[in-house]
């Protein structure tokens, strides 16, 4: 379908957001309903909260296997599926085959297998990963390898429309998975190790035309950012961003293949009509060959869901050294801030520190080390916003062709992709964290459309310094109206599952040996099983019949997974690139499954 | 692994064109037709370059920074049992089913593919026993 840009004409006066409609009320009625399961995140806050309670904290140690599936495919599974209904909607990794289950019969109602260039594979940085659908109005979405955004029937899979939302062969591909608000499908772009420009992109749910694209950098009336009327947090308050922000901070043409790739999780708040989200790194990842702040990737962004227009932004890493991708989960929670009672975004990002902004206006309110071991920058300066550096951790101080060691976190941060969960009833984030510091060596590297555009090669191992555990990975409990870590239940490897929290007073998360644990509010142990499989899924909750289902993804994969090596050589001069992720071939293998898990009886 | 680097002096012996030993040297020097390097780090301008090309194709990143294997297998093992012209063509054309980059459109890999391959033999056959290797001063 040929997508055309004539609609993207910026308004001249800002919508009011008082004067905003409804959320996709398809949606949000399933979403209200804890039997569903309907979104990625359980809701459109990102909170990944269920209202159960049956399993709850006192018969959690009952819990047993109930059903379980093979997805036919290896490779990792992130995401989980959907339940709406009586129907459970399943996806895989590349090539993204889809089932719908009857969940009366466990039978395959319906199932797509997309058929998709392998070329694309090899464009995949960090494993052939697939986030999971999206539904809405009896129409499932997928968001494919390959950039096509294809809607079916959710009754019959029937394709009933698709469209190109990316460029392969610059290495423009996806992994997200798109995320319904309103009328619109809304996704986004990887490619941030191939210099692709990132920006989020809206669709009809119905036609699949695009109704607005945003990019994360280069001209304003491109990333549909308003000079006069688009914030920023600087000098202690929030105030516009002024012209050209990102032009500014690039050297030349570079904001072109500069990355900001915006493959995570996305949030709404319907009052708002605000869409909330993250950028990724800034390419190359060679600082010295991109001076400036590089805006605006590595940021927060509030875009309004009808126009994309940007209604505040903020910068967390600018300048980045590290790959400190900021595409983490923004997670909505109404919780109190130093005192005050907020409508707070919350965001565990890459580069190790917890951030608490006003969700209506994006001022700063909270920034804390959400591992201890951080160490590349001092603090955040809540006046300017910015993150002190240190210089011996700066690998652009360093220089090129020279080996930073010792950086707390590793690029693949204090956590990734793999999204918290929020209890309103605890007021508290429970989160999946990794524990891992990197030598990290930038150098010289060239732009070739299609071809990888690194720039920098890296070795990472368990955290070291003060407050080390000896492990690769903590769970944690979080308070982001202090910034403080509640409690923290160790784990040998990162721990890259997304997590569930319930009324039942029980919060669940996976290991990467393949674990998928659930532990009270206090963070005890209270139950464990081995899966078939590392799990880098998402736990994820349902009812049906009356019994409440816990389900996971197992299949070990993604970019910690990524290291399930063939035959090492033993490690030579300490720069064991895999490092403590080698131990994982002892636990695990490939795999490709769903266990669901109930009470017995 | 002590098998590899007897191995190696074997052929030093076999295709020793030129050799040299330093004092104080860790390693004697080792010289084939497709590589010199000294001290098992200091390689020839050619080699060099072809270190140059494993960095700018991010290699590492399947292969592992050591060229001992991760998602991607071991090159250490793969250069024992590729011939040259199989080791051309895959590089060329990629293994996409597998996710290997095809690198044909990539200037740097393509033009120095030979050094490429001289850089990856000599680590293959242990002669160069480290990854970061540096350029001998003439």
């Amino acid at each position: 379908m040929r997508v055309t840009f004539c609609n993207l004409a910026l308004p001249l006066v800002l919508a009011a957001a008082a004067g905003v409609t409804h959320a996709n009320s398809d949606v949000e009625r399933l979403t209200a309903d804890p039997k569903n399961w309907a979104m990625q995140a359980g809701d459109m806050y990102n909170q990944r909260y269920s209202k159960l309670s049956q399993i709850n904290a006192g018969n959690a140690n009952k819990l047993q296997v109930a059903w379980t599936f093979s997805t036919g495919v290896l490779r990792g599974h992130e995401g989980s599926p959907l339940v709406v209904g009586d129907t459970m909607f399943l996806h895989a990794p590349f090539p993204n085959k889809i089932f719908a289950i009857d969940l009366n019969t466990n039978k395959i109602k319906w199932k797509y297998e997309p058929k998709q260039d392998p070329a694309v594979i090899p464009q995949m940085c960090c494993d052939t990963v697939n986030r999971g659908l999206a539904y809405a109005e009896g129409k499932v979405f997928l968001q494919q390898a390959d950039s096509m955004l294809v809607a079916f029937d959710a009754n019959s899979g029937k394709v009933l429309w698709s469209v190109k939302n990316g460029d392969p062969s610059v290495g423009a591909v996806n992994t997200n998975a798109p995320h319904v608000f309103k009328d619109k499908v809304i996704t986004g772009i990887s490619g941030g190790e191939w210099g692709v420009r990132g920006y989020v992109a809206a669709y009809n749910i119905n036609s699949g035309d695009l109704v607005w694209k945003g990019y994360s950098t280069g001209p304003d009336d491109e990333m549909l950012i308003d000079p006069g009327t688009t914030t920023t947090w600087m000098d202690g308050r929030v105030q516009p961003v002024g012209a050209d922000s990102s032009l500014k901070t690039w050297k030349g043409d570079l904001w072109k293949i500069g990355g900001g790739t915006t493959w995570g999780w996305y949030s709404y708040d319907k009052a708002l009509n605000l869409m909330y989200y993250g950028t990724g790194n800034p390419s190359t990842w060679n600082p010295a060959q991109r001076p400036g702040d590089n805006k605006w990737s590595m940021s927060i962004w509030a875009r309004d869901v009808d126009t994309g227009k940007v209604k505040w932004v903020y910068q967390m890493t600018p300048y980045d050294e590290w790959d400190f991708d900021g595409i983490n989960e923004m997670i909505l929670a109404d919780i109190p801030v130093k005192g005050n009672m907020t409508k707070a975004l919350v965001h565990f990002d890459r580069n190790g520190f917890g951030y608490t902004l006003d969700r209506t206006n994006g001022a700063l309110l909270v920034a804390e080390k959400y591992d201890p071991t951080v160490n590349w920058a001092t603090h955040v300066d809540m006046k300017t916003g910015r993150p002190q550096v240190v210089s011996k951790y700066s690998t652009a101080q360093n220089g090129p062709d020279v080996n930073t060691k010792g950086v707390c976190p590793a690029a693949l941060g204090s956590k990734d992709q793999q999204p918290a969960a929020f209890s309103p009833k605890t007021k508290l984030f429970y989160v999946p964290t990794n524990h891992v510091c990197m030598d990290y060596e930038p150098f010289e590297v060239e732009y070739t459309a299609g071809q990888p555009y690194v720039g920098a090669t890296l070795s990472m191992y368990p955290a070291i310094g003060p407050g080390k555990t000896g492990g690769m990975g903590n769970f944690i409990a979080w308070d982001a109206g202090t910034g403080k870590i509640v409690w923290s239940k160790p784990e040998k490897f990162s721990v890259w599952s997304g997590a569930l929290a319930t009324a039942g007073d029980v919060v669940f998360y996976g290991t990467l040996e393949g674990y998928l644990k659930a532990v009270d509010n206090q963070g005890k142990e209270l139950w464990k099983f081995k899966t078939p499989s590392g799990i880098i899924g998402n736990v994820f909750t349902y009812e049906h019949k009356g019994k409440q289902y816990v389900g996971v993804f197992s299949g070990i994969g993604g970019w910690a997974g990524i290291g399930m090596a063939a035959g090492l050589e033993k490690d030579t001069d300490g720069l064991g690139a895999v490092g403590g992720y080698r131990e994982l071939n002892q636990y695990t293998d490939l795999g490709g499954s769903l266990t669901v898990f109930a009470l017995g009886n | 692994m002590s098998s590899v680097k007897s191995r190696s002096r074997n052929l030093i012996g076999v295709f020793m064109a030129v050799t040299f030993l330093q004092a104080g040297a860790e390693e004697p020097a080792a010289a084939t037709s497709l590589y010199s390097v000294v001290d098992g780090y200091k390689v020839d301008s050619a080699t060099m370059k072809g270190f140059r090309a494993w960095r700018a194709g991010a290699c590492d990143r399947c292969h592992g920074a050591n060229q001992e294997g991760m998602v991607g297998p071991s090159l250490i093992n793969s250069l024992k049992v590729l011939s040259k012209e199989e080791f051309v063509k895959t590089v060329t054309e990629g293994r996409l089913e597998k996710g290997m980059v095809a690198f044909k459109t990539s200037k740097i890999v393509m033009d120095n593919m030979d050094n490429l391959y001289a850089y990856l033999k000599g680590r293959s056959d242990g002669a160069i026993t480290r990854a970061k290797v540096e350029e001998l001063k003439p």
